[in-house]
């Protein structure tokens, strides 16, 4: 029992802090308890390119989806308005690339999408704006 | 290795086992077991309502930590939501205790799991919480169990457990505000006041439309103010997660951590962060109960008074009462058998109850520096 105990308590207090190292490497931070990281912002022009080269935002609904229905409360609506970035930029861009994909996966009835593209405007903090271009993979 | 150096690790590993092994009351935790059910209910009620609504996490983007991570019919699903809800009930009115803290602590682990998308601080400070509440044996008290077997006759279990599941929810909750601590202060942007300045700068708009007068709003929008206000936050929070572990800083640095999770409240949309994180502050009351006495005299109305708000509010058992002869004066004897009256009795006894102690300790520290109190 000793031993189980000092196992135990030894494996929790070293998993918390390797965590809070992690933290500082990753992009969603889990257990890593960094609260109010930044005051970065972003904004992004999400479009579908279709199969014939049209882009089109995704703001206009499309074979029944509306994008903000589609992206959940992870604070990717209304991506071309200017957001702050909840948890830091690095998990706002992560949640976004990997919306791009389910996006693409997930809209059967759409016929005509080939994928989907974000281009990002993102400010770090004071830094000077930056600017990304996020693609999900081709349907 | 020398004979010493063995001898000085195997001194150190005993030390260590013992200090696990410690028998303790497990009142603080029974109190918490109690809280943190409604909290729980808090942090469901989103998944509940989508639920209502026929909606569940996997109808819009989701992500899943690992492939293998398995995934439930809808149904199931939902069923599972529903059935962490009735176990925080149960958890908190003491019913199958163990049962329905551990399946409490297995659905709302599950759930924050299923998803990145899910994760958020607060909730992975409720899932530590449950977690340790699910592993200590804290429904012995202030539960139906407990009820239950009285009225069956039967003598009541051991209210004391060993330490290790305390010690280690003590260290959670350090790490928690060392953690964001430390990352301010590791980040020039924030300990620098850019950061906390910008927030106010962005929420100008919300400002504006609250209660604050435009001085001021001009005062918290403004640079220079962060340039001290950020260092102010940031040691805040490395006082609360130092504080909290020596005797003589303990009182300031819960007083300190609840003052710090309204503002968070008032300032910010937290979820149940605010109030889990002012539930868990009742475990650092020390482990021991009853070890406190209040003297009364029955025949004073005023002293009986004092006498009924012990009964209902010393939810972590520190008083034992007493009678005192008629005509004697309200007496508290401490832990040490320092005996004090009167007043500061009075005030002593008011800063050992959870629901007063906030209001109370400022007194105690003023009496104390002024050398009113031994």
């Amino acid at each position: 029992v000793r031993v189980a105990r000092r196992v135990v308590v030894l494996a929790v207090v070293a998993a918390q802090l390797a965590f809070v190292v992690r933290g500082y490497s990753s992009d969603h931070k889990p257990f890593a308890f960094q609260m109010f990281p930044e005051s970065s912002m972003w904004q992004a022009d999400v479009v579908r390119v279709t199969a014939d080269g049209r882009r089109v935002p995704v703001e206009t609904p499309w074979a029944g989806y509306h994008w903000n229905a589609l992206v959940g409360n992870v604070g990717l609506k209304y991506p071309s308005v200017r957001h702050h970035a909840d948890a830091g930029l690095d998990n706002q861009m992560a949640f976004l690339r990997s919306a791009l994909d389910w996006v693409a996966d997930n809209t059967p009835r759409d016929h005509e999408t080939r994928y989907l593209e974000a281009t990002v405007t993102s400010w770090h903090n004071a830094d000077p704006p930056r600017v990304q271009v996020f693609r999900s993979h081709v349907r | 290795m020398s004979a010493t150096a063995i001898r000085a690790r195997e001194g150190l590993v005993a030390g260590f086992d013992e200090l696990l092994g410690r028998p303790v009351s497990m009142r603080a935790l029974a109190l918490l077991r109690v809280l943190v059910g409604p909290i729980v209910l808090l942090h469901l009620r989103p998944f509940l309502a989508d639920t209502l609504h026929g909606r569940i996490y996997s109808d819009a983007f989701y992500e899943p930590y690992a492939v293998w991570y398995p995934e439930l019919p809808r149904a199931i699903y939902v069923g599972l939501l529903w059935l962490a809800a009735v176990a925080a009930v149960a958890m908190t009115l003491g019913v199958l205790s163990r049962v329905a803290t551990v399946t409490t602590f297995a659905i709302v682990t599950y759930n924050l799991f299923l998803s990145t998308t899910h994760f958020h601080n607060n909730r992975a400070y409720l899932v530590i919480v449950l977690g340790v509440l699910a592993v200590a044996p804290c429904g012995r008290e202030l539960s139906l169990d407990a009820w239950i077997r009285r009225r069956r006759g039967l003598p009541p279990l051991e209210s004391t457990a060993p330490a290790w599941p305390l010690w280690l929810l003590r260290f959670e909750c350090a790490a928690v505000y060392g953690a964001s601590g430390m990352s301010k202060l590791l980040d020039p942007d924030w300990f620098g006041g850019t950061v906390p300045w910008q927030r106010a700068v962005q929420a100008r708009g919300d400002l504006e439309g609250g209660p604050l007068p435009g001085w001021a709003i001009s005062i918290v929008t403004n640079r220079d103010f962060y340039t001290g206000a950020a260092k102010f936050i940031v040691l805040t929070e490395l006082f609360i997660a130092v504080g909290l572990w020596w005797r003589g800083t303990r009182y300031a640095a819960v007083w300190v951590a609840v003052v710090f999770h309204v503002s968070i409240q008032a300032t910010a949309a937290v979820e149940i962060f605010s109030v889990l994180g002012i539930a868990v502050l009742v475990i650092w009351a020390v482990p021991s109960t009853r070890d406190r006495v209040l003297r009364i005299d029955p025949t004073d109305a005023r002293q009986r008074r004092w006498r009924a708000v012990v009964r209902r509010l010393d939810w972590l058992a520190r008083f034992r009462l007493e009678e005192a002869a008629p005509g004697s004066r309200l007496e508290l004897v401490d832990r040490d058998g320092t005996v004090i009256g009167g007043t500061p009795a009075s005030a002593r006894l008011l800063s050992r109850l959870p629901l007063t102690a906030w209001f109370a300790l400022p007194a105690l520290i003023l009496r104390r520096e002024r050398g009113g109190e031994s």
